[in-house]
């Protein structure tokens, strides 16, 4: 399947004359996608994880304007992300799993508008391994449904609409992660 | 020959007699097939249209798939698992089940609130059976008196009397069932995507028997040795709960988003389809524990029953 790269700042600046009606949605399409991506640095895992090991900051993603949340890195911890700019399109997360020795934690999205991310019933992992060299594997992963619950979704809520946003978010996450710590 | 050697070459040819995992990969629009005794993938076959549901019907020497992507429904060989029947529907075909005579298949369409009827021979549409709101998984009663469907958006399971079709129960379950399985006593299960729960029922009184808290969004249970097991997407676990307290008794770790499970025919080992991880986990039903991991295709969701004896035996 081809991607397009897309980051999520496109995705913002799509969204930012839209009024956005938050989706709260149970019902989803027929197929669940799923994308993984990595990128390889050359920091140690340590150094790595103690930048993006804390759910209560994500400032190293470049989408990211502010987080505020509650309950720190324990499970059911949550997070609202404000993208881009102040009083900018929102993420609203939760946190499910968290492992300081396996340096993975992962979060389910609980409210986005389909305008700010074309996903729905979203989850997602993301994990520090170690790499080459004393280097880092740093993996994102997320499993989500398309933005259109229904039959014959419109091009910009189906299935290729939702995997290539969540690669655009991961692939804009990691280069800045590789920018910052170097590539392996 | 002498009655001793041949109950030995009996004896030899039963043990010889593998279990087959017919493995629908959704992403990877691809069917695995996955010998059990040897754990590796004895074929891979090309089955487009992001299928999701299967049905084995062992006694036939058959099973059919539902491709939720394309709607298409196909029946295949055991055997060769090669093509025998296709038929393009439309809504949202997703789980499908077999009468025990191997007469009809029944397939929910998620979208439409209905059940399809098709005739096996040639998978021509029969009949429709309306259900609650996305009506996900069937089961079928093991004499074909009751077709049961887990009615998703209802938050329910509809019974419906065989051969009639009429609605026997509605019978309220936890938020969210998605799979449904009959247990071995012959209650209804059903994995509550919504509340985290298995729905416990009898399909001929209608009433419910018990709610067991389980993990973080259960898919689908299956059983073995006196137990019941349900896969939890979200917390990448199996609750292993008792058939006769219901009360869960252990939580076994498998690999990530596990979703479709069923038995071998012995009820010795247990099945998961891992989606994310690409793996089956096996799990021995007696201790619990996860004895091997096998490699699938993309995807594999394996919504249904999908273990049978058969493969590449001429029939």
């Amino acid at each position: 399947m081809q991607l397009h790269r897309r980051s999520i700042l496109a995705a913002l600046a799509v969204s930012a004359g839209l009024a956005s009606l938050p989706l709260v949605a149970h019902a989803h399409g027929p197929t669940r996608q799923k994308v993984t991506l990595t990128a390889e640095v050359s920091a140690p895992p340590s150094e790595v994880w103690a930048v993006i090991g804390n759910f209560q900051d994500m400032s190293w993603h470049p989408a990211v304007h502010s987080s505020t949340g509650a309950g720190d890195n324990a499970i059911d911890a949550t997070r609202l992300l404000v993208l881009g700019q102040e009083n900018g399109p929102t993420i609203a997360e939760i946190l499910y799993k968290f492992s300081d020795e396996k340096m993975s934690y992962s979060y389910r999205i609980t409210e986005v508008a389909v305008e700010v991310l074309p996903v729905t019933n979203y989850s997602s992992h993301l994990t520090v391994k170690p790499g080459t060299d004393g280097g880092s594997v740093v993996e994102w992963r997320g499993a989500f449904y398309r933005g259109y619950p229904n039959n014959d979704p419109p091009a910009e809520l189906n299935d290729e609409a939702a995997i290539a946003a969540v690669f655009g978010v991961y692939q804009a996450g990691l280069d800045a992660l590789v920018t910052r710590f170097g590539g392996n | 020959m002498a009655p001793v050697l041949i109950a030995t070459v009996l004896k030899a040819t039963e043990a010889t007699a593998a279990n087959y995992a017919f493995v629908t990969n959704q992403n990877g629009n691809s069917l695995s097939v996955i010998n059990l005794n040897t754990r590796s993938e004895a074929a891979r076959v090309s089955l487009p249209g992001a299928p999701a549901g299967v049905a084995v019907d062992a006694a036939r020497g058959v099973f059919y798939t539902v491709s939720a992507g394309s709607k298409v429904v196909r029946k295949f060989g055991l055997a060769r698992a090669e093509q025998q029947a296709e038929r393009t529907l439309d809504g949202g075909p997703i789980g499908i089940a077999v009468s025990p005579d191997g007469q009809q298949v029944f397939v929910s369409d998620w979208y439409n609130a209905r059940i399809w009827m098709l005739n096996a021979e040639g998978l021509t549409p029969a009949d429709m059976i309306e259900t609650g709101s996305a009506p996900a998984g069937l089961v079928v009663a093991r004499d074909g008196s009751w077709l049961a469907s887990a009615d998703r958006d209802a938050n329910q399971i509809s019974v419906f009397d065989l051969p009639s079709r009429q609605l026997r129960h509605k019978i309220p379950t936890g938020l969210r069932p998605f799979g449904i399985s009959l247990g071995p006593q012959g209650r209804l299960f059903t994995a509550n995507v919504g509340s985290d729960t298995v729905t416990v029922a009898d399909p001929v009184t209608g009433k419910v028997a018990a709610t067991i808290p389980v993990g973080a969004r259960p898919y689908a249970i299956s059983f073995g040795a006196g137990a019941g097991f349900a896969t939890n997407q979200y917390a990448d676990t199996v609750s292993v709960f008792d058939l006769e307290s219901l009360r869960v008794s252990a939580t076994i770790d498998v690999g990530e988003y596990p979703e479709g499970i069923d038995a071998t025919p012995d009820g010795k080992t247990l099945v998961v389809a891992n989606w994310f991880s690409n793996t089956l986990s096996l799990i021995d039903a007696g201790t619990a524990r996860v004895i091997a991991e096998i490699d699938t295709g993309d995807g594999p969701r394996a919504f249904g029953r999908f273990i049978a004896t058969g493969y590449a035996e001429e029939k």
